[in-house]
């Protein structure tokens, strides 16, 4: 037992950091994108033109159904043998976009359309534009649904970001390979590796669950709406009476 | 069962013509509606004079709810003209109305199912479409709060819906329809889905309108307010107007059969 940790990690130390900053930038790089692509497939499948429609759904329905490892072959080696060279971050970014996109776009399809159709009924009738309604009324309302399953996806990402250890993508586990071929103690640098795993995502996990908790209870989180808030506060403080400092959207 | 309908149409127009000195700000000629080939506004007339409240009374699927929706073009009307403010909007199936946002701004609509927005506080709810109207941020957050005190629920502005009584909710969402300064009021059945406490709190909210001058296009099943606030009474069945006229003798001296019927049902007869 007390010999299972003979790795000299201080000599690795720096390596590590590197390797560690370059697994977060797949992720947020990676979810940015998928993010942006997987809400543009969402509004496709919701679109009133059956092509478009169609055209969203084949592609939620093909990348759902292929592991992602096959897809980050197919972006680096199979790219390449077609004549199309993408460097290693690039293709490891677009496998985890398309990717999550995918299980994004469901997502954000299921809660965009779980918003009640009232509520676009009502911003209709307060004569809000189609833009206003959406970016006012029905995006906050979605981003509420689609929290919790969007917050799962991020985490998943990151450590999906393990499996670009396959094309050699200097992140986390690769720099573990790296390690292991250079002292042979694959337990120890892996238990080490997974450490350094759970030490990102169990935070990453908890901020977001706290982040649903105050998104759920309405609590103002954006600058413009917590200065509205606020401005209605000194107004009202006559009305709010005794309880006026306990604020009732930040319970 | 056309025959009386139609002379009850004619009766209402002739014996009550629209005084010179007033102005409809809601005018309704020949509205036809039909979804999926059934219709379910057949020639509908409505005039709601500036400062007047009507009301309109019927059976559930009478068309009531879509005579409303009309107005303010949620709806689009098969033929008819629809005027609001002067303006005619949609004549003949063809949207006439350029602005839209506009005419909704000059109708206000508050719903049976009160449709706050859910993610913001109340205040928040009565600024929002204001903002997005151009009126500046101070203004329209003062305009906010003087008009959650005039309903009675500024205590209770930084609270989401969720967290509202249903009573103070539809006030909240008057307050809402109010901060737009509309020219007419539109309310389809606001306390039908009330309990009594709530549904006088809403009730005494309206009455202070109507006592205010406000314009109102009003669906109820609250007779006695209807009896109490309404300038014109109009009951409609089957989408077209059987009868219509002031309220104590539509609601207690009906003409027609069908609304003695309808009255009976709702033991308001007598
Ligand atoms: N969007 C729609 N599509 C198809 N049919 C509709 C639609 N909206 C209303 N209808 C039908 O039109 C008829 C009139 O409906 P409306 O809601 O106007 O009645 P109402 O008088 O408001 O009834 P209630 O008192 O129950 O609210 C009903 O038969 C209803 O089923
Ligand atoms: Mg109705």
């Amino acid at each position: 037992m007390s010999g299972l940790f003979q790795v000299p990690w201080s000599d690795y130390q720096s390596d590590l950091i590197d390797a560690l900053w370059r697994t977060v930038s797949y992720t947020v790089v990676s979810f940015v994108g998928a993010v942006l692509l997987g809400l543009a497939v969402a509004l496709l499948r919701l679109s009133k033109a059956w092509p478009a429609r169609a055209v969203a759904a084949l592609y939620t329905e093909v990348f759902k159904n292929i592991p992602l490892l096959a897809i980050i072959f197919l972006a680096y080696f199979g790219l390449a043998s077609a004549g199309l060279r993408l460097d290693v971050f690039t293709a490891g970014c677009l496998s985890l976009v398309v990717f999550y996109a995918a299980y994004l776009s469901e997502i954000f399809r299921s809660a965009i359309s779980g918003v009640h159709a009232g509520q676009t009924e009502a911003g209709e009738a307060l004569g809000l534009g189609k833009a206003g309604i959406f970016g006012h009324v029905i995006l906050p309302q979605a981003v509420r649904l689609a929290l919790p399953g969007t917050n799962t996806m991020l985490v998943d990402l990151l450590k999906s970001t393990s499996l670009l250890v396959t094309i050699s993508a200097a992140e986390l586990m690769s720099e573990g390979r790296l390690i292991t071929s250079a002292t042979f103690r694959a337990l120890e640098v892996y238990l080490v590796i997974s450490a350094v795993y759970f030490a990102l995502c169990y935070p990453l996990s908890q901020l977001l669950l706290l982040l649903e908790r105050k998104v759920r209870a309405g609590v103002p989180l954006s600058p413009w709406r917590r200065r509205r808030v606020r401005a209605a506060h000194v107004l009202l403080a006559a009305d709010l009476g005794a309880g006026a400092d306990r604020k009732e959207a930040t319970v | 069962m056309t025959e009386p309908v139609t002379t009850a149409q004619t009766t209402a127009k002739t014996t009550e013509p629209a005084p010179p000195t007033t102005e409809a700000v809601v005018r309704i000629e020949g509205l036809c509606k039909s979804f999926d080939g059934r219709l379910v506004l057949d020639h509908v007339n409505l005039e709601v004079d500036r400062g007047r409240i009507v009301s309109v009374i019927g059976q559930s699927g009478g068309g009531k709810t879509t005579l409303m929706r009309c107005v303010n073009l949620l709806e689009r009307p098969d033929q008819g003209t629809i005027e609001v403010a002067g303006k005619v909007v949609h004549q003949d199936g063809r949207m006439v109305c350029r602005d839209l946002p506009g005419l909704r701004r000059t109708v206000g609509m508050v719903f049976q199912r009160f449709n706050l927005f859910p993610h913001i506080t109340a205040v928040e709810n009565v600024v929002l479409a204001q903002r997005k109207a151009g009126v500046a941020e101070p203004e329209a957050l003062e305009r906010a709060v003087a008009l959650l005190r005039r309903v009675g629920v500024a205590h209770r502005a930084l609270a989401l819906p969720d967290q509202l009584s249903g009573g103070e909710q539809q006030r909240v969402a008057i307050a809402r329809a109010l901060a737009l300064r509309p020219e007419v009021l539109l309310f389809d059945e606001p306390t039908s889905s009330l309990d009594p406490e709530a549904t006088r709190e809403v009730l005494s909210v309206m009455r202070e309108l109507a006592e205010e001058g406000m314009t109102m296009l009003l669906v109820t099943h609250e007779l006695p307010f209807a009896r109490e606030v309404s300038d014109h009474v109009v009951f409609v069945d089957g989408g077209r107007i059987v009868e219509e006229g002031r309220p104590q003798d539509v609601l207690e001296t009906p003409a027609q059969a069908r609304t003695r019927e309808f009255l009976a049902t709702y033991g308001a007869t007598s």
